[in-house]
């Protein structure tokens, strides 16, 4: 199941909104080239107007009219040309800035189950490929294509203006231009896209052999490795020749739409000369028109397929706005800091249920480990019991109100879940833990530190803090990182905290004490702890036991070990003595 | 494409490189180069067969003389345009086959470096250098030949004006190349703030993907606004250096419009007078005022050169940073040169299989590892005896074989050389990496086992159950770094794929540490009997893995200080007894932490 792409419609829709949005500038740079557009046209039509008076013998008088009049027009497109262009880019700059900061907005706010079942790849690709594809097109197509369309439009007016008789020899290569360019742009749209998914193909395989290097040494993955980037290379290859064949047939098309005019207009200007109704300089005029119109036609045929590129990956890209929210936040203020899940069930693939009916009475303040063999649910448990997914039946509440219908900001005040994933953000140490509380002073984020055991190693980094990690920067270790994480969940202080595999990177002793300096910090706060270590079990105040979905067993570790059940037998086989 | 062996280029100088890749195809960018200028040529030649046609005079209309004027402004024109799409086929082929080369020169160097290239340059920069510097060096040979027909037609103008007037002719030749000047001393600040915006932009997408990766840690704490205040922050700055970048290249922009624009004016107001004066035909003029307006496309090449010039010289200076990383030299130093492109082991040939295993001893810390048996390393830090067991195979850029005190069967690995300990002792680290692509190439490096042994190796790493969420099974696709597995998945089939190097000595690192109780219990009872007859050396704290060992030593302060099996250590009644039960009875774990704190500061 993949994320949604806008259709056309959409596409048009949101494309106009966009535009309309920034009327203004566009306006004023629509209105620049215009006016520098007409200031280049002055140039051949003096010419005319010269070589007319030449062949009149009436030259003297003009040419230094003429001159001044070419230098002023010159001038004049020059400063426009300028300030046009600059209006243009400052534009395109600005509406991508909008698109793309719109976009991580919606990323960020995308349901998780959503993402999951459509696999990160395809969100990545989007925040990534399609980003850079459609902020070329944007940045520089949009303003390129605003300037060639005014030039060509502006050119054949002028052309008609000066003389309409023999301006209509300027159609001559409409034709085979319009059969090249629409042969060419039916076909590029998915030739280039094959391009650019060979080039992420290959740049995705170069980044894994740099971040694998070691392994790729300790395991001698070296020529299987080398293998991969030249299939890539050559898949690479492939997709270049097939968009060069392309070319091969536009080009030549569209170069020779180009000449045709030139000769046809000479040819027919001279029977009109012939027959005295146009001028020489008319025909002259025009022909160095019909010269100089193949560079925005040509810019023009080159940034539609660019465009039509780019639409497809704005379409991804604005696609990701029709998720449907996963919950709609209500007014209702939670009464107390009591948990409570009621009937609980949730199902991954419609029709299995990975957890059945599970009813679960958090008090306020309880450690509460939960034990069992992997795949029975434990983990879909902790994400239902912090409101990530909305259940598919049942509820979670807190103070009576489920959690899913508390605002996002809301309910991380009160219920927080971290888990074994070890990523770290991009930025200073900081800057990670300070996602969780923007506003925390050094002080509270070293104390944060100090509480998961990791003054230690933070002291010793001689930037501290501002230490760079994460991609290009110091690379923590996965321990090292899960106490980012767990110093994260100590600033954000919430009520209730589900820990999954928190620790499980660590080794088993540090692990331990790591518990145990946490729940000095965080006690009186709920916590429910998941873990494959037993010994958490054995320091929490009750153990909840998940196996196929249910909870099976459920009390203090004494009462259980007592009570010989399956945790007992657990217990025994993990202690070995 | 891509080469069978990119070859060895010279590392001196961003220009000795480029002028070896230049010597690998001179024949394209000669062919280029001429198909350039033929196609500049002919455009240029327009505006003069132009103005020769409307000098014939129009006046009687459709003359022969005419039509043959027009006719030979269509086959010259027609010439032009074949030779410009020849030209592009050359130019690209030119253009792939630089970047291509580069991009798997580095590619293949990063494959033979080991961890050292991440110790000395950062990840996104090693990938910067093929995603955009590998195609920089590309443009440089797209470029250069449009540079010199751009040159030709140039020179060729010049030549012409020159014959019809000695004033104009020496003013194009030159004005032209002061009009280049001029625009270059813009062009260098461009691109500086170009890379400058590159650069941003970059970090932004590596916020973008961060988003994405990190989305779930997100949502478990609500860090979302946090996070996307930094990316728009970061976005913000992308626009402005945008905006810093329209500045300069709008300047750029007027002056190509102005500098030809007033030789252009310049060449009209001689030429008009010229022809008031009669020296030249109204046609000459229009011929002149061609070539002036033909011009700016040279001059447009000759920018755009300069811009690529300069980037392609940055670009390679960049690559040779890459490319400088020493290489392990596990590939190179082997004794048989046939064995280089294929996996290094299982060991192919009869007799070496038939070799009786041997010990493996580290005298540096008195460790003997005997043959065919399965030796458990313990230590109160972990990261102790990992560094020990790396050091066993001399994996890593902090490990140098001429330093290792380690002997195989008596030999010191030194000199073994690294290509013979590859093939005979493989490392399996605690936090291995997965690579895309399909499960079965990703456990079997060499392609050639069957099922029945993927099977058995998963089996032996009771990872069946990734098997199952897996789509298509053996045949599905991993994902990158295997992300929508668990560690505890991931871990698994690492050990799956170590298994299947089916090494000499096989050394692993805290193979079970992100694995529940049950499952480690499964896999440590399989090991043994998998890995039998062979060398086995595991790095754990875990009784459940320690009960099935032959033997295990305790590490202390770098060196072995008790040995024996899991059972009698815990039994013996001295300090070492006493210390092994502190490390790995679970019961007594937390007496010792306190003390351990004090005593085992962090590696990293």
């Amino acid at each position: 199941m993949r994320l949604p792409v806008a259709d056309r419609g959409l596409l048009r829709e949101q494309t106009r909104a966009l535009l309309r949005a920034h009327r203004r500038p566009l306006a004023v740079v629509l209105v620049l080239h215009g006016l520098a557009a007409v200031a280049g046209l002055v140039g051949p039509w003096l010419l005319g107007r010269i070589v007319d008076a030449v062949v009149a013998g009436e030259a003297a008088d003009i040419v230094d009219r003429a001159t001044v009049g070419l230098l002023v027009a010159v001038l004049a497109q020059a400063v426009l040309i300028r300030y046009a262009q600059r209006a243009a880019r400052v534009l395109g700059e600005t509406v991508f800035a909008d698109l793309r900061e719109d976009f991580i907005t919606t990323v960020t706010r995308l349901p998780l189950s959503t993402v999951e079942r459509a696999g990160t790849g395809d969100l990545l690709g989007r925040t990534t490929n399609d980003i850079d594809r459609a902020q070329h097109s944007v940045r520089f197509g949009v303003p390129r294509i605003l300037v060639a369309s005014v030039t060509t439009v502006l050119t054949l007016a002028a052309a008609f203006v000066v003389d309409a008789r023999v301006a209509v020899a300027l159609l001559t290569g409409a034709p085979l231009l319009v059969l090249t360019s629409r042969w060419y742009l039916r076909r590029a749209t998915p030739a280039y896209l094959r391009e650019s998914a060979a080039y992420a193909s290959l740049n995705g395989s170069i980044s894994e052999s740099v971040e694998g290097a070691r392994t790729i040494d300790a395991l001698g993955l070296g020529p299987q490795r080398r293998a991969r980037i030249d299939a890539d290379l050559r898949e690479a290859f492939d997709a270049e020749s097939a968009t060069l064949r392309l070319r091969t047939v536009l080009f030549p098309g569209v170069d020779l739409s180009f000449v045709l005019p030139v000769v046809a207009t000479v040819l027919w200007g001279a029977v009109l000369v012939g027959q005295g109704t146009a001028s020489v300089g008319a025909v002259a005029t025009i022909a160095v028109y019909a010269l100089g119109i193949s560079q925005p036609v040509g810019e023009l045929i080159f940034w539609l397929d660019e465009i039509q590129v780019g639409g497809t990956s704005l379409a991804r890209i604005l696609g990701v706005g029709l998720v449907e929210p996963d919950r709609s936040p209500g007014s209702a203020a939670p009464d107390g800091e009591q948990v409570e899940a009621r009937a609980l069930r949730y199902a991954y693939r419609p029709g299995h249920d990975v957890l059945h009916e599970v009813d679960l009475d958090l008090l306020p303040g309880e450690r509460l480990a939960v034990v069992g063999p992997s795949g029975a649910g434990k983990s879909t448990l902790g994400r239902m019991l912090a409101g990530i997914h909305p259940p598919t039946g049942g509820s979670v509440t807190v103070g009576h109100v489920p959690l899913v219908d508390l605002p996002l900001d809301e309910l991380r005040g009160h219920v927080a879940l971290v888990t074994q994933e070890h990523h770290v953000f991009v930025g200073s140490i900081a800057q990670n833990l300070r996602l969780a509380a923007p506003e925390a002073s050094d002080a509270e984020l070293l104390a944060a530190m100090d509480a998961v055991d990791a003054g230690g190693w933070l002291g010793a980094l001689p930037e501290g803090l501002e230490t760079a990690v994460g991609s290009g920067g110091l690379s923590l270790s996965p321990a090292q990182a899960q106490q980012v994480a767990l110093a994260r969940l100590v600033l954000l202080d919430p009520h209730t905290l589900v820990l999954d595999e928190a620790t499980s990177l660590l080794d088993p002793r540090a692990a331990r004490h790591l518990e145990r300096s946490l729940s000095a910090v965080l006690a009186g706060r709920t916590v429910v702890a998941i873990a494959h270590r037993l010994h958490t079990a054995h320091d929490a105040d009750r153990v909840a036991v998940v196996d196929a979905g249910r909870i099976t067993e459920l009390g203090p570790h004494e009462v259980l070990v007592a009570s010989d059940g399956e945790y007992a037998a657990l217990w025994r086989s993990w202690q070995q003595e | 494409m891509p080469y069978r062996d990119p070859g060895t280029p010279p590392l001196t100088s961003p220009q000795a490189y480029l002028g070896w890749v230049a010597r690998g195809q001179l024949g394209l960018v000669l062919s280029a180069s001429a198909w350039g200028t033929c196609g500049f040529v002919a455009t240029a030649l327009l505006p003069y067969l132009l103005g020769r046609v409307l000098d014939h005079g129009l006046q009687d209309g459709p003359t022969d003389e005419v039509v043959r004027g027009v006719l030979v402004l269509l086959a010259v024109g027609t010439v032009g345009v074949l030779a410009n799409v020849v030209e592009h086929r050359r130019a690209v082929e030119n253009w792939v086959r630089a970047a291509f080369r580069s991009a798997q020169l580095l590619g293949h160097h990063v494959t033979r470096t080991g961890d050292a290239v991440t110790v000395e340059l950062p990840t996104g920069e090693v990938v910067s250098t093929v995603a955009s510097d590998s195609l920089r060096v590309g443009e440089v040979f797209w470029i250069v030949p449009r540079l010199l027909g751009a040159v030709a037609a140039y020179l060729v103008v010049a030549v012409l004006l020159l014959r019809s007037s000695v004033p104009l002719g020496v003013a194009v030749l030159i004005g032209l190349p002061a009009v280049a000047a001029v625009l270059g001393l813009v062009v260098r600040p461009l691109t500086r703030r170009e890379s400058g915006q590159r650069e941003a932009a970059g970090r932004l997408t590596t916020l973008g993907a961060d988003t994405v990766s990190g989305l779930r840690i997100l949502r478990g704490i609500g860090g979302e606004e946090a996070f996307a205040a930094r990316y728009r922050e970061q976005s913000q700055r992308v626009r402005t250096a945008g905006v810093a970048v329209a500045r300069t290249q709008s300047l750029l922009d007027g002056l190509t419009v102005l500098l030809p624009g007033l030789l252009l004016a310049g060449i009209v107001w001689f030429g008009a007078r010229l022809a008031a004066a009669g020296t030249i035909t109204p046609g000459q003029l229009v011929t002149f005022y061609g070539y002036a307006a033909f011009l700016t496309g040279p001059l447009d090449v000759a920018t755009d050169a300069l811009r690529i010039l300069t980037r392609g010289v940055v670009g390679v200076r960049r690559m040779l940073r890459v490319l400088a990383v020493p290489t392990t030299g596990a590939e190179h130093d082997g004794p048989r040169p046939a064995e280089r492109n294929r996996p290094l082991s299982p060991d192919p040939s009869p007799a070496a299989r038939l070799r009786p295993a041997e010990d493996l001893v580290d005298e540096r810390s008195g460790l003997r590892v005997r043959a065919g048996r399965l030796t458990a390393l313990v230590s109160a830090d972990p990261d102790e005896s990992a560094a020990l067991a790396v050091r066993l195979g001399v994996l890593g850029a902090e490990h140098r074989i001429e330093d290792s005190l380690v002997r195989l069967g008596g030999t010191r690995l030194a000199e073994r050389g690294l290509a013979e300990v590859r093939r005979r002792i493989v490392v399996a680290e605690s936090a291995p990496h997965l690579f895309t692509g399909r499960l079965r190439s990703g456990l079997d490096r060499g392609g050639d086992a069957d099922d029945a042994a993927l099977l058995s190796a998963l089996a032996t790493a009771d990872a069946g159950d990734v098997l199952d969420s897996v789509p298509h099974g053996l045949d599905g696709e991993i994902e990158e770094k295997g992300r929508s597995l668990s560690g505890g998945q991931r871990q698994r089939l690492a050990l799956a794929r170590a298994l299947l190097t089916e090494a000499e000595v096989l050394v692993l690192v805290e193979p079970t540490s992100a694995v529940d109780a049950h499952t480690e219990s499964r896999i440590a009872q399989r090991l043994g009997p998998a890995r039998a007859g062979r060398t086995t050396v595991v790095v754990t704290a875990s009784p459940l893995v320690l009960e099935h060992a032959d033997e295990v030593a305790l590490i202390d302060d770098g060196r072995v200080v008790a040995r024996g099996d899991h059972h009698s250590l815990l039994t013996d009644d001295g300090p070492a007894g006493h210390r092994y039960r502190a490390v790995v009875s679970r019961a007594e774990a937390e007496d010792s932490t306190e003390e351990e704190e004090n005593r085992a500061p962090s590696r990293r």
